[in-house]
């Protein structure tokens, strides 16, 4: 089975991820996820593609802890967190986070948390490619 | 020597993902701020978080050693 925490040039599969997920435990009632997808426009711009640069070592560390954290505060019986790197074209999938536990409101709840701790904790950058040139994304809450 | 690394629009700012700096007796975080800031003060508006070998600090007095791996980084934007 593929490690539950990654960065990624590659595309993940949203199915596989889950299934790997509902794999780890039959006491598993609700499994929450959250795709991030490239929206092809930006503050009025056409945007092509995104381009993702990230620290990776303290990244992976970070979305590790992450992951520890949300199993530990909601009671998941596991968690799973991938997030590519490089560049991706409008319209693909960025980041994914899965939760599963015993009952919905505790995966729906830690799936939200983890997608807001990562934006604030997790040191990866992306730079929205435009035909008017690319330009680096200020982050807002 | 120290590592100096850098990611992002920190990099882009700079021009240079990494580069080494000597390391002298007694430096601390705030000396090698100082001399990078003078260098490359558009980088440094913009640099929200410092590492020093995998770990976020705010102590500009921490003292450095010689190979000590040290991050400037912008506010994150990922997810």
């Amino acid at each position: 089975m593929s490690d539950p925490v990654r960065l990624q040039e590659g595309d993940f599969s949203v199915d596989q991820e889950m299934t790997a997920l509902r794999g780890t435990s039959l006491r598993i009632g609700g499994i929450a996820s959250f795709t991030g997808c490239a929206r092809d426009f930006s503050e009025g711009r056409e945007v092509m593609q995104i381009s993702f640069d990230a620290y990776g070592k303290m990244a992976l560390f970070e979305m590790d802890k992450l992951r520890l954290e949300a199993i530990e505060k909601f009671a998941l019986i596991d968690a799973r967190i991938v997030h590519r790197v490089g560049v991706v074209a409008a319209g693909e999938q960025i980041v994914l986070i899965v939760t599963g536990a015993e009952h919905r409101v505790a995966a729906l709840g830690a799936c939200h948390w983890l997608i807001d701790e990562l934006k604030l904790r997790v040191p990866i950058w992306k730079k929205e490619i435009t035909p008017q040139g690319e330009s680096w994304v200020t982050p807002h809450p | 020597m120290m590592q100096i690394l850098f990611f992002g629009p920190v990099a882009e700012r700079v021009g240079l993902r990494e580069m080494q700096l000597e390391h002298r007796a007694g430096m601390v975080l705030q000396d090698v701020v100082s001399q990078l800031k003078a260098t490359y003060p558009a980088a440094f508006e913009i640099v929200c978080f410092t590492a020093v070998n995998d770990t976020q600090t705010r102590e500009m007095q921490l003292p450095l050693h010689d190979g000590d791996e040290i991050v400037f980084m912008a506010k994150f934007s990922g997810g």
